[in-house]
């Protein structure tokens, strides 16, 4: 490793700041936005960067005239939005594309950089404690290709579509979409202690009647689950259980979500 | 046993990245939802006119450019991407951006360094509160947590919309300086914010 290269490297990363509060120059941030697309860790520095960044504008907030308010629904009501645009989906991202002209907008492109999307899960679920929907979207993005994908998507889109979420005992965050009309959910949880090999989490939809496994949580990155046929009185457990699962719960359950 | 909350619609002070529901409204707007553009209107409309007053400083021009922003919002919804940020981060962008290219475009170098006194000082100075009272007082003591040169460095970019070589004009410190203090700032900030 020459020491040059190490160092701008070291350098490029410090502009991390900069980038998210928006004060680099056009060379600096193509540059930068090259360096993301190789540094997955530079990508989670800005994303909370950029969360921290939100807060400061949000909260200079004032309120605006309400004139302002009907205007700007009229004007909306009369324009034409942009489809979805290529490059969203993961494999689509091309890394290190970053255009070395443009320092600010591109039109239509709305204000992400472009690096490569892939890798981006993890720091998803570093996001998936302030907001578990957004992990749930991502990764609904990522498998609407599969079968399981068009229940899940019919789930996240039902017009009567609730959120709820709640602290798993000892660790972690789960998050529930539901529709009722559906008896449906998907469920997501994040950030869930690491268990021995020879356990796992298993989840359970446990109502007046009994409880029903609803199959073992994928070990890692929070994939969400799909859970149908929801009863009357239905609450959402898990329970550690050893790795291939069990037919009724025998720990007490870390999470009991009630579902009303 | 876990509680579980029915989720609701956090203001601004429940923290500008802690809410999901702005996602899931621009997911319907994304569809052509105008309900759900009213709802994300009344919500975005008051953070974004703050932010961009803050660089702009001008009451008229920082509306048009709000209206701006929020109609972009309208119209690239479906561009929003929330394995990305927070949708609040997203619009947050939008308008720093939009403020920016404006300040940038229409102001001469040396009516900026004029403003450049008070918009060092005047971070909190906020003419109308919303209920983000709570939020502004808690990013205040952050910001105030910091060394005089990362809040500096920090307050003149973002809400003054200084590039980071301007920034160290403005203070007579290298560029170099600023880079860090930037980034050092932030990781403070998010720290700070992210405890409370």
């Amino acid at each position: 490793m020459g020491g040059r290269r190490g160092r701008d490297r070291a350098e490029v990363h410090l502009l991390a700041g900069a980038y998210a509060l928006n004060a680099l120059s056009g060379p600096d941030q193509a540059r930068f936005e090259r360096h993301l697309a190789g540094c997955e860790q530079c990508r989670l520095e800005v994303r909370g960067f950029a969360e921290t960044a939100a807060r400061l504008g949000a909260s200079q907030a004032v309120r605006p005239r309400p004139e302002l308010r009907d205007q700007a629904l009229r004007t909306a009501a009369r324009t034409r939005q942009l489809p979805p645009g290529p490059g969203l989906r993961p494999g689509r991202a091309r890394p290190g594309a970053a255009p070395a002209r443009a320092r600010r907008r591109r039109p239509g492109a709305g204000p992400w950089p472009r690096w490569a999307a892939a890798g981006v899960a993890a720091a998803v679920l570093a996001a998936a404690t302030v907001a578990g929907v957004t992990a749930l979207r991502y990764e609904h993005r990522i498998s609407q290709d599969q079968a399981s994908g068009h229940e899940l998507a019919a789930v996240l889109s039902a017009p009567d579509v609730v959120m709820l979420t709640a602290k798993v005992t000892g660790g972690g965050k789960a998050t529930v979409l539901m529709s009722h009309h559906m008896r449906a959910l998907v469920f997501a949880v994040a950030g869930l202690p690491p268990l021995p090999a020879a356990k796992g989490y298993e989840l359970w939809l446990i109502g007046p009647s009994g409880s029903r496994p609803q199959g073992m949580l994928p070990a890692g990155p929070a994939r969400p689950v799909m859970v149908a046929g929801l009863a009357h009185g239905d609450q959402v457990g898990v329970t550690v259980e050893p790795r291939d699962g069990s037919a009724q719960p025998t720990t007490r359950p870390l999470l009991l979500m009630p579902l009303e | 046993m876990a509680g579980s909350e029915q989720a609701r619609w956090p203001g601004p002070a429940g923290g500008a990245g802690a809410d999901p529901e702005l996602a899931l409204l621009l997911s319907r707007i994304a569809r052509g939802d105008q309900r759900a553009y009213e709802q994300f209107y009344d919500r975005a409309a008051g953070p974004v006119l703050g932010l961009v007053l803050s660089v702009l400083r001008d009451l008229a021009q920082s509306e048009e450019v709000m209206q701006e922003v929020l109609l972009e919002a309208w119209r690239t919804a479906s561009r929003y991407d929330p394995a990305r940020g927070s949708a609040m981060s997203w619009l947050m962008m939008l308008a720093h951006r939009r403020a920016v290219d404006r300040v940038r475009s229409e102001q001469r170098a040396a009516e900026r360094e004029q403003r450049a006194t008070s918009a060092q000082v005047d971070y909190d100075d906020v003419t109308e509160a919303v209920e983000s009272a709570l939020d502004r007082e808690r990013v205040r003591r952050c910001l105030d947590a910091l060394t005089d040169l990362q809040r500096e460095s920090v307050t003149l970019a973002y809400y003054g919309g200084y590039s980071y070589s301007e920034v160290a004009r403005l203070l007579g410190v290298p560029p170099g300086t600023v880079k860090t203090r930037m980034r050092d700032g932030l990781i403070r900030l998010r720290d700070c914010l992210g405890a409370q």
